[in-house]
């Protein structure tokens, strides 16, 4: 089966900034969340960009259902749910109008589900929406994103300045979602901790470039970090360093397969790895 | 369509609905006032027609200071259809104010008499606020998209200077070719001139704001 979005050496450079997405490519199956991770300005907004087609990319190809997304293509759009970080709607709607706008656009808008999320959000339909919290205006673009019953959903650091008990809440919804299994969720982020919770694959992306695509599972169990003296380091086999970084008195390496590091360095300590010091190895650490 | 013309009309209700209220008192007042110097009646209906056009191309400015204009782009609707939409809009709005305008002029026609020399004096009235209208907006779409989201204020003032220039330029040359004293026949060519000259910048303007939009990233 294809993967519901697919990214093939997706390039694009911009006139006025050394910034660009250099030959970016991964796949998001069907019935799956990616969480897509890296630093402020390594290139997620960028990359969803050219996905979206709100930025044409200079080469490369994106595949959304199997197919290229033009402008033309409506009909995949309704297809797709959208949740920008920061003020999506305009301030001066309120959500009962915006459901007006967005029944216009949508032909599977579905009001009742849309009021059945500003329930359960306690979200007041009259309200403008520049007098929401932060919370409130990312969980209104949440319930405008999920009404239209999307296939995927696309979700551009849209946890980011949410409460722990917000974020939760919000999870709880993107797991609910990703039942279907026809459905799947870019979720971009730095907050890893969410992204440890529900994703089951996980992107990373640094200086416009993708580093590494790794399932959940291979990062839980089979990715590991070692802690080496120099000496022990030095002794290492190449072929199994991924990544390490020198720290006071040790150096940290990232392996690929902890269980077979384990065998085959015996005396050597080894620590499961989070995503968060993937991230530092990968981006900080010298990678092989 | 009918989302994009529904996000266009709530973008400039607050302040529509503002400018009716202050235009149908004012409205009332010319009604009531004297027309025998029709100054104050050619005053209110240019402004109301100008008036309502700006209202409407106002609405763009107002979307930028959220992500709106980039999520309109990942909605099931075309670029061209996004253009389209602020086009008819501003129509439906210039519609607007030539309704309150018509209809302040008749009422005060029914009142105090036809205060205008010619018969004609009306159709150039209604000419000039339809084309400055038009020759506002067709400056103002195209300059929007190209000078970026937030300079849209100083883009609808350079839009109504431009349109103020390009009117009067327009008047001036057509003076000089038919010279002073026209006469009705005259005065009706020189009202059809402009309002083609409009109609041609505003129509001109959309394959123009189409072009810069397509190619415009956010």
């Amino acid at each position: 089966m294809e993967p519901i979005l697919e990214l093939k050496d997706v390039c694009k450079s911009f006139s006025k900034s050394d910034f660009r997405l250099d030959n970016v490519s991964f796949s998001l199956p069907y019935g799956a969340i990616m969480g897509f991770v890296g630093e402020n300005g390594a290139g997620k907004t960028t990359t969803i960009g050219c996905i979206l087609n709100t930025m044409a990319r200079d080469s490369g190809t994106v595949r959304l259902f199997g197919t290229e997304m033009a402008d033309a293509d409506i009909q995949m759009r309704e297809k797709i749910g959208i949740v920008y970080d920061g003020d999506n709607f305009p301030g001066y709607l309120t959500a009962e109008k915006l459901a007006k706008i967005m029944e216009g656009f949508y032909e599977s808008w579905d009001n009742s589900l849309f009021r059945k999320y500003l329930d359960d959000f306690h979200l007041p339909p009259r309200q403008k929406i520049k007098s929401y919290s932060k919370g409130m205006t990312m969980k209104l673009a949440i319930s405008a994103a999920l009404a239209h019953k999307p296939k995927l959903l696309i979700l551009d650091e849209a946890t980011s300045g949410l409460d722990p008990i917000m974020r939760d809440e919000m999870l709880d919804v993107f797991l609910e979602f990703v039942q279907e299994e026809d459905h799947s969720i870019l979720l971009s982020s730095h907050i890893t901790s969410d992204l440890e919770k529900i994703s089951d694959y996980i992107t990373f992306i640094h200086d416009g470039k993708v580093i590494m695509t790794v399932s959940r599972n291979d990062l839980d169990y089979h990715y590991a970090v070692m802690r080496c003296r120099e000496r022990e380091f030095l002794s290492l086999d190449r072929a199994d360093i991924l990544a390490y970084r020198k720290r006071d008195f040790q150096i940290d390496v990232l392996v690929a397969d902890g269980n077979a590091a384990r065998k085959k360095y015996k005396d050597a300590v080894i620590d499961h790895v989070s995503i968060d010091e993937t991230i530092l190895l990968l981006v900080k650490g010298e990678r092989v | 369509m009918k989302g994009l013309l529904k996000n266009n009309f709530y973008a400039v209700y607050a302040n529509a609905g503002l400018f009716s209220i202050i235009m149908l008192l004012l409205g009332i007042f010319v009604i009531a006032a004297c027309n025998a110097i029709p100054s104050l009646l050619i005053g209110y209906a240019l402004s109301v027609m100008v008036g309502f056009s700006i209202n409407a191309i106002s609405g763009l400015g107002k979307e930028c200071s959220s992500k709106w204009a980039k999520y309109k782009l990942t909605v099931p609707v075309k670029r061209t259809d996004i253009v389209k939409s602020y086009y008819i809009s501003l129509l439906a709005w210039l519609l607007t104010g030539m309704v309150f305008a018509g209809i302040c002029v008749v009422l005060s026609i029914l009142l105090h008499g036809y205060p205008f020399d010619r018969g004609t004096d009306i159709l150039i009235l209604f000419t000039a606020g339809i084309s400055l209208s038009l020759f506002m907006s067709a400056v103002f779409f195209p300059s929007f998209y190209l000078g970026g989201e937030e300079k849209s204020e100083a883009i609808i003032i350079i839009s109504i200077l431009s349109a103020t220039a390009i009117f009067m330029v327009i008047v001036n040359l057509i003076n000089l070719l038919l010279g002073s004293g026209l006469t009705t026949l005259q005065l009706i060519l020189t009202a059809g001139i402009l309002l083609a000259c409009a109609l041609l910048a505003f129509v001109l303007s959309y394959p123009l704001t189409i072009l810069i939009f397509v190619k415009k990233e956010y």
